[in-house]
């Protein structure tokens, strides 16, 4: 092959290559633009006087976000939910790197079981887990708390982390692993530094997914909480009564505005 | 799949493995939460199934029966709801899996150092509560909402259009929306373990872009597609909080019958019985799904 | 290596983790913590011989199973004032259903909030403890009407609290005419614009009052026939709504037109200045009463007890209509009403409207579950 004509061949490959990266990103950006636009409208909602979602809009005002912080009870829900999902999603990912790593690199007995144990969360309803964990943990003696929701929570994420990590470890080639084990690495070694870093992005995936899952969850909070409410279910109760709507879609936005900044601040950060 | 320290040896056989003590280590903090906080529930709401009705002591034994099962099975409407919304299912999953595809593909092999950056991105909106989001749909979708009034206000239709929500096709749009960013998840998983270079030998052997896909990039994406149609397939097969927001009367589905025994009727046995035929019918469905589709792909390896 | 994969990538994700670790880690210690069950509040002294200890130095832990958004303080401001160093939690359910099952599924919950028509499961299960009115301050202001829906059997086993019609609300300038009968909520006129509530017993009630038939003895013939009705009925709603916020959107935004509807969904489209009119059909209206009881296995009886006292004192009986449109079962508050959009939506310048209202019975076992069976079955069917 002369050089030429590789040019020549690698020529159209990458102008079909370049029209091909503007429709991807085009459509990427898209769907980024389908997802903000309900937030965008919360956030529209958010300044303005209305106490009910309709047009047309009433004035500009910050009271909403004033009277935000003036309700403990609501802030105190935002922190629960925070803290059952950090926890939560930190342990459905490390137990779904440990089903993915034990489905994609072991052979055993029960294997058939665990995959579907493991899978079955996504297809058991929510309400049914949720009133058989209560009715489990009372005959226990188990009080109902943030702990018990976080219980939940991690079982009903599990399948997501699971199925993530599994992508991206199944099929792998095990030379690099036997290598790393013939030069003498024990094998938890192995998968420290040989497994894990190939799988952290998938790990990340998963971490996020999970939290996601936890976040907004609200029929397992509602049965497993006990008296400590987490944001979804305190949302819901003030839906209820539709005069405190305004407080709670600024509450939504301004989570979403930290969250934003957060994230683009940890970007610029990583650029340097 | 087998991994075993010398080609051929399989791991039972070989008792002094060392990877013997990490098998365990992997294994016994899943399965004892699995065993505790999902096998029980199940075995939980299996029994329940059987049960009469509420009346009396919830964990003492009781007098079964298949009332319920018979009367799920006389029930045709129910039955019909069931095989609706696994279809319903079966095509959000391959709508959101084949949308996600491409955008996995972007933030695998085009967006560069920024991709885990865009995937937050893609993923944060989903910390806004889900009803609020519907609600702020529903103001621009409904009858006298924003796409109407504008649609109405250029002359392109005279009377809004009520076909945008509370109905199947709203509930069918609504979900595989939400569902794309979540099925690219496994999909970029996946396309992680495609070496660009890969791309790079393809193109060097005069491969279109096309064929360099078909042949290199799709097949060794492949698990994470399968992961991606699962995760979507499973849960939506019992969807109920979509329908209820905008299916209006004809867009309900199984997991609504399901959650309505439960909430509204507090009838557990029946709203047991019926969670039981999903679970099992799902099963079913996926084994047999795998049985068709991984033999051939993996010797096609 | 792919670039996405690089090290910094992941640094920086991993830098987000760690950062909202620690956020949560900062602040939210407390809210981490497993609270402990409310089964070491105090014992209490089942002989009136106690000691009173003084309202503003008794403590303890008493909590409340509500609904939804009744953990709001206007709801027991007279407790709080009264009993500031008590302290109350609330577990939530968003039905009776829901409610019902937590109680039976074993609620640690000392109190409780079901409505009419839900309350005999409670007494034939022994999930409430009978209510000892003697020791309640405030019971006198409660009409004798309203103490009997408490009752079963003869004994108070609950105090009414609070209460609201059902009838149906309509747009003024959708609907041609006065809506004056129940048979509006099935006309084929307002295809499309019809928004019935999402319960079972609602709809049997309703055809109940149509056809004339007795709603503590449907028979299996009239339950087929009401099953028929509202199968047909069904494609004529845009929506079902289950939650009064579902259902003031689908108003205002005119999308329905004629609605079962309770007149708190009334009187706050009245205030958005939404042209509605709430019917005062031929058959009656129907009324609900909202009721607390005390669990049967509750260790903090008598706490319970100063709980519903406070509940029908008369500031927090006042915020249920002042602020949020409800009944309230304390007769000197509904008494002493004086705005007019309530006196309209309460009909309290009517001296008839209670004649003629029909309050809610209470279901049987056998037939909440088929009647909530029909209603699957006709929702399904779509």
């Amino acid at each position: 092959m002369s050089g030429p004509s590789r040019a020549s061949t690698a020529q159209p490959t990458m102008a079909r290559r370049g029209g091909r990266r503007h429709w991807l990103g085009g459509y990427f950006w898209l769907l980024i633009a389908l997802l903000y636009l309900p937030i965008a409208i919360l956030f529209v909602f958010s300044i303005n006087a209305n106490t009910t979602l309709s047009f047309p809009l009433k004035g500009f005002t910050l009271d909403w976000y004033e009277k935000l912080f003036d309700t403990p009870a609501l802030l105190r829900a935002v922190r629960n939910s925070l803290g059952v999902a950090v926890w939560s999603s930190l342990a459905a990912t490390g137990l779904g790197a440990m089903v993915a790593i034990l489905l994609s690199r072991f052979d055993f007995r029960g294997k058939g079981a665990l995959t579907g144990l493991a899978i079955m969360p996504l297809i058991v309803p929510y309400v049914v887990l949720g009133i058989a964990l209560l009715v489990l943990f009372k005959a226990v003696g188990v009080p109902l708390s943030l702990a018990t929701v976080g219980i939940a929570h991690t079982i009903v994420a599990l399948p997501y982390t699971t199925l993530i990590v599994l992508a991206s470890l199944v099929g792998f080639d095990a030379q690099l692993e036997e290598a790393a084990m013939d030069l003498g690495a024990s094998y938890p070694a192995t998968l420290r530094l040989v497994v894990l870093p190939i799988a952290a992005p998938a790990l990340l995936s998963a971490w996020v997914t999970a939290f996601t899952v936890s976040f907004d969850e609200f029929a397992l909070a509602l049965f497993l909480a006990g008296r400590e409410p987490t944001f979804p279910v305190y949302l819901y109760g003030q839906l209820r009564f539709a005069t405190t709507l305004p407080v709670l879609i600024a509450t939504a936005v301004l989570l979403m505005l930290s969250t934003l900044t957060l994230i683009l601040v940890t970007e610029r950060i990583r650029r340097r | 799949m087998i991994l075993a320290r010398r080609a051929g040896a399989p791991q039972g056989a070989r008792p002094a493995d060392p990877r013997r003590r990490t098998f365990w280590i992997l294994a016994l903090p899943p399965a004892l939460g699995l065993a505790l906080f999902l096998v029980a529930p199940l075995l939980f709401m299996a029994a329940l199934s059987f049960r009469t009705d509420l009346s009396g002591t919830l964990l003492a034994p009781f007098a079964p029966t298949l009332k319920h099962y018979a009367q799920l099975a006389s029930t045709a409407p129910f039955l019909r709801s069931l095989g609706l919304s696994a279809l319903t299912a079966l095509g959000v999953a391959a709508a959101a899996t084949a949308l996600a595809y491409p955008l996995a593909y972007y933030l695998a092999f085009r967006a560069g150092r920024r991709a885990a950056f865009y995937l937050v991105l893609l993923l944060v909106p989903f910390w806004t509560s889900y009803l609020l989001r519907v609600m702020a749909w529903k103001l621009m979708l409904g009858g006298e909402g924003v796409i109407n009034s504008l649609l109405m206000s250029a002359g392109i239709v005279d009377e809004p259009i009520a076909a945008l929500l509370y109905n199947r096709g709203a509930v069918i749009v609504t979900l595989v929306y939400v569902w794309i960013p979540f099925a690219a998840l496994p999909i970029l998983a996946a396309l992680g373990r495609v070496d660009v270079r890969l791309h790079d030998a393809a193109a060097d052997l005069y491969a279109t872009p096309f064929q360099q896909f078909r042949r290199v990039t799709l097949p060794l994406s492949l698990p994470g597609v399968i992961a991606a149609f699962l995760m979507v397939f499973i849960p939506t097969v019992g969807e109920y909080v979509t329908p209820l927001l905008v299916g209006g009367t004809s867009g309900t589905m199984y997991g609504n019958i399901i959650q309505d025994f439960f909430t509204r009727a507090a009838n557990w046995p029946y709203g047991s019985a019926l969670a039981m035929v999903m679970l099992v019918g799902t099963v079913a469905l996926v084994a047999v799904g795998l049985r068709l589709v991984n033999p051939r792909r993996l010797l096609e390896r | 290596m792919q670039p996405w994969r690089s090290r910094s990538a992941v640094r920086g994700s991993l830098g987000l983790v760690v950062v909202s670790l620690m956020a949560v880690a900062c602040g939210g210690g407390a809210s981490t913590a497993p609270s402990s069950a409310p089964t070491n509040g105090i014992t209490p002294e089942p002989t009136a011989e106690a000691t009173e200890v003084p309202p503003d130095q008794l403590t303890g832990e008493l909590t409340v199973l509500d609904w939804s958004g009744y953990d709001a303080e206007d709801f027991w401001t007279d407790f709080k004032g009264t009993y500031p160093n008590v302290e109350l939690g609330f577990e939530f359910g968003i039905s009776d259903a829901d409610i019902y099952g937590k109680m039976k599924g074993g609620s640690a919950a000392d109190v409780f909030h079901p409505y009419t028509g839900w309350l005999q499961f409670y007494v034939d299960e022994g999930l409430v403890a009978e209510i000892d009115t003697s020791k309640l301050t405030n019971w006198d202001k409660v009409p004798d009407s309203f103490k009997a829906i408490g009752q079963i059997d003869g004994v108070q086993y609950f105090i009414p609290w609070d209460w609201g019609f059902s009838s149906i609300l309509y747009r003024t300038d959708k609907v041609t005419g006065e809506v004056d009968s129940w048979d509006a909520l099935l006309d084929p006129a307002y295809d499309g614009h019809v928004s019935m509530w999402d319960d079972g017993p609602a709809a049997v009630t309703v055809s109940s009052y149509i056809h004339g038939y007795d709603e503590t003895a449907i028979t299996d013939d009239q339950l087929a026939d009401i099953k028929a009705e509202w199968t047909a009925q069904a494609p004529l709603n845009v929506a079902y709504w289950a939650a009064e916020s579902d259902l003031v959107p689908l108003m205002q935004s005119g999308d329905a037109w004629v609605a079962y509807a309770w007149q708190g969904a009334y009187a706050t489209l009245l205030g958005e200045g939404v042209p509605v009119a709430y019917a005062n059909p031929t058959e009656g209206r129907n009324s609900w009463v909202g009721v607390y009881g005390i669990s049967a296995s509750s260790p903090n009886y008598d706490l319970a007890l100063k709980f519903l006292d406070q509940k029908l004192a008369d500031a927090t009986s006042a915020n249920l209509p002042n602020l949020y449109y409800y009944g309230s079962a304390n007769g000197d508050v509904m008494a002493g009403i004086t705005d007019e959009t309530l006196k309209e939506a309460f009909s309290i310048d009517d001296p008839d409207i209670l004649e003629t209202t029909n309050f809610t019975p209470n279901l049987t076992a056998e037939q909440r579950d088929a009647w909530t069976a029909m209603w699957a079955e006709v929702k399904a069917s779509q």
